[in-house]
């Protein structure tokens, strides 16, 4: 098995969904300079509400690709509510209230999600039911599953979709305006609240399509989960250049290539008996074929963070950022 | 068109504009002119509804209609269109983008090919640059942009702030130039500008604004010759 490749189809897939997710962060950020820690949560809700679905119709006759269709047709508009809700009573009110303030109540609205959610569904681990038949093709000595394929490809039509939106329409022209001065584009007739809207229920309707993914890939739900997703979908979008629609795209795609090589080759690179002084000391250990890791893929988390830590040290405004932002 | 009644307009506890009253004639030119500070943009935004945050008082009706209590994205539907002080093109936005955003409120889509087309006759250079970005545009280029941005929502009521702000002085007398030829094509115009010469050369009246209120209307003419307005801003 080529480790390179495989990690390379894994990173794809989780970069993608990531690339995905901090789109929403991005686009919020670039109209209203607001970081919506929230939407890790609405992405939680997309898996849960699709799982709920498609538990309730999996005994059915149903043909598994019309169950997983019910799924998102049913999270996608009950994700874009939420979005449509989360801006209507916790960020509209604070329009002009000093930038800390809806900060604040986006961690706070995140943790409340999280709390519904936990009396909602429980707070176990919930297993997505499998449905879909495991297809593994080969590639050049990497395995690459259906699933993966879908991902991908969905990812990737949903990017271009949301290109076309915000470069080639009318609404898209106006999020534009409005991102880049609210008080112009109200000028132009321009309805700047109802475009912030639509930014939020846009990218709540991206996240309910991650969150299923999601849920499909790894095969289970929990209501924290979009605490870490969120984190480093939100990392992706920094180092992509907060703002930015291109940007949260690359940086997704990169960062989710970084956690999937490095957890590829982490285990390898700190195995001590590799090491000519090191391997003599631990003889024992080592003998035949024996190893010493010192961090293996269970630190895959690490990387992303480590990613966020290093832009914000060298280059704040990200890959594609063109200005450094000196706001919270 | 215009009749504006005692408009007040407080920032926080200081008064910026004191109870001004005037009124613009359909299809005439009026220049609003005065110090730096004198209110006139403020009055410019309060007529525009962009001071939300603030307290303005007074009564403002367009062609008869009360439109001091519409939110600023519904003025453009009723023929007011503002071009800002610092021209406020969006720099991200390509050119023709910025003047399609000036037709945003319209949904005749044939018309706006037309008035595009017309925008870029009277504006030539704005054709040559339609795929640039407006940023990339200089200050001359971007006052036209801001213009035909604004004439794309077909206003009836034009408000120009400061159009000569920040221009090289062969670019005022073309961008004074496009102002007049808009004017003859009928539409009103209310013009505040520090250039007062300029200004009363292209107005038909004039009012004089000073720390808030208005202390001379006269028609242009009659200001040139006004010896206090020679004096404060004619530099005489």
């Amino acid at each position: 098995m080529d480790v390179f490749l495989q990690q390379v189809v894994n990173g794809l897939t989780l970069g993608s969904l990531y690339a995905v997710v901090a789109l929403g962060y991005t686009m919020v950020y670039g109209i209203i300079q607001l970081i919506n820690f929230a939407h890790g949560e609405v992405v939680m809700f997309g898996a849960m509400i699709s799982l709920s679905v498609i538990s309730a119709a999996a005994g059915s006759n149903l043909p598994p690709l019309a169950i997983i269709l019910a799924g998102v047709l049913v999270a996608i508009p009950a994700c874009m509510a939420l979005g449509y809700f989360l801006e209507r009573i916790a960020y509209r009110p604070l329009r002009r209230a000093p930038r800390l303030a809806p900060l604040i109540t986006a961690i706070g609205m995140s943790i409340v999600l999280q709390q519904v959610a936990m009396m909602l569904w429980s707070r176990n681990i919930l297993a997505f039911p499998q449905i879909l038949p495991m297809v593994v093709y080969e590639l050049a000595g990497a395995s690459i599953s259906a699933l993966q394929i879908a991902i991908i490809g969905i990812c990737f039509a949903m990017m271009a979709g949301l290109a076309l939106l915000i470069y080639r329409t009318r609404l898209g022209a106006a999020m534009r305006a409005t991102a880049e001065n609210p008080e112009i584009a109200r000028l132009m007739g321009v309805d700047v609240d109802r475009v912030i809207a639509a930014t939020f229920v846009i990218g709540a309707g991206l996240a309910a399509v991650a969150g299923l993914m999601v849920g499909l890939y790894y095969g289970l739900a929990h209501y924290m989960m979009g605490a870490t997703l969120g984190m480093k979908a939100f990392s992706a979008a920094v180092l992509g250049g907060i703002g930015n629609i291109p940007g949260a795209m690359v940086g997704g795609l990169l960062l989710g290539l970084v956690e999937a090589l490095g957890a590829g080759y982490i285990g390898d690179l700190t195995d001590l008996c590799q090491y000519g002084t090191l391997s003599a000391m631990l003889e024992t250990r080592c003998a035949d074929g024996g190893n010493v890791v010192l961090f293996g893929s269970n630190y895959q988390d690490v990387f992303a963070f480590v990613v966020l830590i290093l832009v914000l040290v060298f280059r704040p405004s990200g890959l594609l950022g063109e200005r450094v932002a000196d706001r919270a | 068109m215009l009749a504006v009644m005692d408009l007040q307009v407080h920032y926080g506890g200081i008064a910026a504009v004191k109870g001004v009253s005037f009124a613009v004639e359909k299809g005439e030119t009026v220049a609003l002119i005065g110090a730096n500070g004198a209110g006139k943009t403020s009055t410019l935004k309060a007529l525009a509804r962009l001071l939300a945050g603030y307290v303005t008082t007074g009564s403002i009706r367009l062609a008869g209609e009360e439109i001091s209590t519409l939110a600023p994205h519904q003025l453009i539907g009723k023929g007011l269109a503002l071009v800002p002080e610092g021209r406020g093109v969006f720099a991200r936005l390509s050119v023709a983008e910025n003047l399609t955003m000036g037709a945003y409120s319209r949904h005749d889509k044939s018309e706006i090919a037309a008035d595009l087309a017309h925008i870029y006759d009277l504006l030539p250079r704005l054709k040559e640059r339609q795929r640039q970005l407006a940023g990339t545009l200089s200050g001359g280029e971007q006052q036209m942009l801001a213009l035909g941005r604004a004439l794309m929502g077909r206003p009836s009521l034009l408000l120009l702030d400061e159009p000569s702000m920040g221009l090289a002085p062969l670019m005022v007398q073309k961008v004074f130039e496009t102002i007049r030829a808009v004017a003859a094509t009928g539409v009103t115009i209310l013009l505040v500008e520090q250039n007062a010469k300029l200004a009363l050369e292209t107005a038909g009246r004039g009012y004089v604004m000073e720390s808030g209120r208005i202390t001379l209307a006269d028609s242009a003419a009659g200001l040139l010759a006004d010896p206090r307005v020679r004096q404060a801003y004619l530099g005489e």
